[in-house]
């Protein structure tokens, strides 16, 4: 029976070495990747190697809204502020409980029209049309039936005017250049249909009119700690990704794509949770099957500003609503999966994300079980796993600080010594405490989904300070 | 053993990032102090200068000399162009007489800075745009230079090149860099090829004449570019827009483009095949109808208010629209549309309210 035992444990030690080996030198290249990749942008910025003149790509932004009262007018004034000459705001309130509408109706003195709205793909039908012209850029507010974020999005790509489209989240705030940075890698490859923007928690930065004042590391913990796993996990990997032109996510919270191709595409599926995640890989999957070249980019310079959760059952939630939708996409586009036809994105991409993303919570837990087996059975040797659970701590906060830090330098943020003692500080607490609360968090998240598909993800929502 | 060099690897992996970021950290601490002080250094030298230009006297060959030495160095051209931001900007005394006499090291760098790496050139390029005077003697050579940065397969060197060249406001030297760009394999957005063009300093006929003569050589890319350029810059290329109109053979992007023109630029024979155009029945042809229909705004009589009533009950949501835009814009009375208002047809109707309620909401605007 020991012997059985034994040998089970060397089968693990022997699978858990390659899985770490696989995840640490992923994160290693990605965060050099990442790094250097700022560092190139930043260089290039300095030496003018930018384009400077307004190509006046015309661009409908999409804001899906669901129960904003309290920062859908911030943050439609923070649209206004954006700095680009041709583009359009489109609310689409998706059957709000809460005054969602009445505010918007309000602040910006919008009237009812009867505006036809071009059916390109399918959604609820609208309930209510308003317009505004009284401001920088026309305002349009879609009041529809309730049918879930994605089914939000879709009627807004309907009713846009413009051959591209940015969807964003109604609690986010974009960067004042953000529109311009985002539209950059359409003017310089016209295969371009997707461009993923960089998002970053707002919590501890101060923004007026879409430029960043000052930034701290917020006071909270968590939310501190989602700063250093944001840079770690996505901003590098992203830009790692976005090199052979695999990258499979472009976050719900700042995106811009092609509208011809979405709609030809088929638009969002609303009856999946993770909406952004399938529309991506749906483009992935449309272009390659129809021989359409194309490209799907990572800016890492257009920025949305969003709120991290705060609470940990907040956090709990949005992560849970983030591996469904993982699941979901992975699942429903399965044949990608080693496929020679989808090139990098099949063997690369698509093995990561299963293995270090989708698998990785059930691995971990599976790991942390067999240590207490083998504790029990006294087959484990402690001071080794203390010595290699800390070089895997350190190794992993370096990484994060790395790109952390690479991040602040390249965008000229400043830091004060209290913020950059709190990163070093909390960026092992994060992983080697968070990550494991997050791995049974979404270890857990398939129980019961389908019954929560096409609802909205909620989290206590506070009002951007936005000057 | 071999789990021991293992995390001995990782360890050394963990140390040069530590390393990586602390030597980083340092520099990037230093550089702006740096950059700060080379130009105040340089605005110190810079000032010296002017100030003897006031008095009548020249730049001292050694300044030029020094120039000549240290803007080799890009992070000096770096510290050294906001001095001259700042000396142009204010219109400063003897400002634009120092332009004039440092423009023989400029030419002189512009040959060094060919064989930078394409970044390096990229600024160069821009830096020449800005701080190059037109009709200096050595400006041609200058342009020649610039054709070589053309050259490079590397977007901003080519777009911040084309845009010195346009600077210059010498026609054939755009023409020749606009037909390297096409030869190159690097995608040049036919937007920024236009922008571009638009930021021309030359009178824009003496540029739209060779370029049309040659149009034929270019990609339909950069053609397209060419006529968006026409379109915003001249109204004197009626003629030869409506050749290409009529041009059944020309690629539809290019057609698209003169029937815009005509939207822009009223001409009484482009009516016939704009009304030709509006009344299309193709489904896949709807473009051409769709920016027919949104020219003939500019185009009055009744003939062209019937043809627009008529694409008002298309099937295309887009000609609809561009049908009711163009309606209200010729300001057509309710007796005008009262037939489609009490008409069966409940898109075309929805359509036109909703334009005149858009028009409203305009003028409540302002």
């Amino acid at each position: 029976m020991m012997d059985a035992f034994k040998t089970f444990f060397n089968w693990v030690g022997v699978f858990f070495v390659a899985y770490m080996i696989g995840y640490a030198s992923f994160l290693f290249l990605s965060v050099l990747v990442g790094s250097s990749t700022l560092y190139q942008v930043k260089r290039r910025n300095f030496l003018k190697n930018e384009l400077h003149q307004n190509y006046y790509v015309p661009v409908s932004i999409v804001v899906p809204a669901y129960n904003e009262e309290v920062t859908i007018v911030s943050t439609v004034r923070s649209l206004l502020s954006l700095d680009y000459k041709l583009y359009e705001i489109i609310v689409v309130d998706d059957g709000s409980r809460d005054n969602t509408a009445q505010t918007l109706l309000d602040a910006f003195r919008m009237r009812q029209v009867t505006r036809p709205i071009h059916r390109m793909i399918a959604c609820q039908p609208e309930l209510a049309v308003y317009e505004s012209l009284d401001e920088k850029v026309p305002i349009t507010l879609i009041c529809k039936k309730n049918g879930g974020k994605a089914d939000a999005l879709n009627m807004g790509i309907n009713a846009s005017k413009y051959p591209y489209f940015v969807c964003m989240d109604a609690d986010s705030v974009l960067q004042y250049d953000s529109l311009e940075k985002i539209v950059r890698p359409v003017v310089e490859d016209g295969s371009v249909v997707a461009v993923g923007g960089a998002v970053r928690p707002c919590n501890g930065a101060k923004l007026e009119n879409g430029r960043v004042l000052s930034y701290r590391m917020p006071d909270k913990v968590l939310p501190c700690m989602q700063v250093l796993e944001y840079d770690r996990s996505f901003l590098a990997a992203r830009i790692l990704f976005d090199k052979f032109n695999g990258s499979i996510i472009i976050s719900g919270a700042f995106g811009l794509f092609k509208k011809s191709t979405v709609v030809d595409a088929g638009g969002y599926d609303s009856t999946t949770m993770g909406e952004d995640m399938e529309l991506v890989v749906k483009l992935h999957v449309f272009c390659r099957e129809h021989n359409i070249p194309y490209r799907i980019r990572y800016a890492t310079d257009a920025i949305c500003w969003t709120q991290a959760p705060e609470k940990l059952g907040d956090l709990r939630k949005q992560r849970r609503r983030w591996h469904i939708g993982l699941f979901e996409s992975m699942f429903r586009h399965r044949k990608i999966l080693a496929n020679p036809r989808f090139g990098l994105v099949g063997f690369l991409s698509y093995v990561y994300f299963l293995i270090y993303e989708l698998f990785s919570p059930y691995i971990e837990i599976f790991g942390v079980v067999t240590m207490v087996m083998a504790f029990f059975l006294d087959l484990i040797n402690i001071p080794f796993m203390v010595l290699f659970f800390a070089v895997y701590v350190v190794y992993s906060a370096i990484l994060s600080l790395t790109a952390f830090f690479a991040r602040i330098h390249t965008i000229d943020l400043k830091l004060r010594v209290s913020d950059v003692f709190k990163a070093i500080g909390l960026c092992a607490l994060e992983v080697s405490c968070l990550r494991f609360i997050l791995a049974w968090v979404r270890a857990t998240s398939l129980i019961g989904y389908r019954k929560k598909r096409r609802s909205w993800g909620r989290i206590e929502r506070k009002k951007i300070e936005f000057k | 053993m071999g789990v021991e060099v293992m995390i001995y690897l990782y360890g050394a992996v963990c140390a040069s990032m530590i390393v990586f970021n602390i030597v980083y950290a340092v520099l990037i601490r230093g550089s702006e102090p740096r950059l700060a002080k080379r130009q105040q250094r340089f605005l110190r030298l810079v000032s010296a200068q002017t100030d003897r230009l006031s008095r009548g006297e020249p730049v001292e060959r050694r300044h030029l000399d020094l120039l000549q030495r240290e803007l080799r160095r890009v992070r000096n051209l770096a510290a050294f162009e906001p001095v001259l931001r700042a000396l142009t900007a204010e219109d400063a005394p003897g400002g634009r007489a120092y332009l004039e006499e440092i423009q023989p090291t400029v030419l002189h760098l512009s040959l060094v800075y060919l064989h930078r790496d394409s970044e390096q050139t990229a600024y160069f390029s821009y830096f020449l745009s800005h701080y190059m005077l037109h009709r200096h003697l050595p400006v041609h050579s200058v342009q020649e230079v610039l054709l070589e940065y053309m050259g490079k397969e590397n977007l901003y060197c080519r777009v911040n090149a084309l845009q010195a060249l346009c600077s210059f406001g010498s026609p054939e030297h755009v023409v020749e860099g606009l037909r390297i760009q096409d030869r190159g394999s690097v995608f040049v957005h036919d937007k920024i090829l236009t922008e571009t063009l638009l930021g021309y300093t030359g009178n824009h006929e003496t540029l739209i004449d060779p370029l049309w003569k040659e149009l034929h050589s270019f990609s339909e890319r950069t053609q397209l570019a060419v006529l968006n350029y026409i379109r915003f810059s001249s109204g004197a290329y009626r003629r030869e827009m409506l050749s290409l109109l009529r041009d059944a053979s020309a690629a539809k992007e290019l057609r698209l483009s003169a029937v815009r023109y005509f939207g822009r630029y009223p001409y009484d024979p482009a009516l016939e095949p704009l009304l030709a155009f509006a009344s299309e029945s193709d489904p896949l042809r709807w473009e051409y109808a769709t920016v027919s229909v949104s020219s003939l705004a500019r185009y009055p009589g009744e003939r062209v208010v019937a043809a627009l009533k008529e694409a008002l009950h298309s099937p295309n949501w887009y000609i609809r629209y561009a049908a009711a835009s163009s309606l209200e814009a010729h300001n057509v009375g309710y007796e005008d549309v009262a037939d489609i208002v009490t008409g069966s047809d409940r898109y075309a109707r929805e359509m036109l309210l909703y334009r005149l309620e858009t028009h409203t909401l305009h003028r409540k605007g302002g």
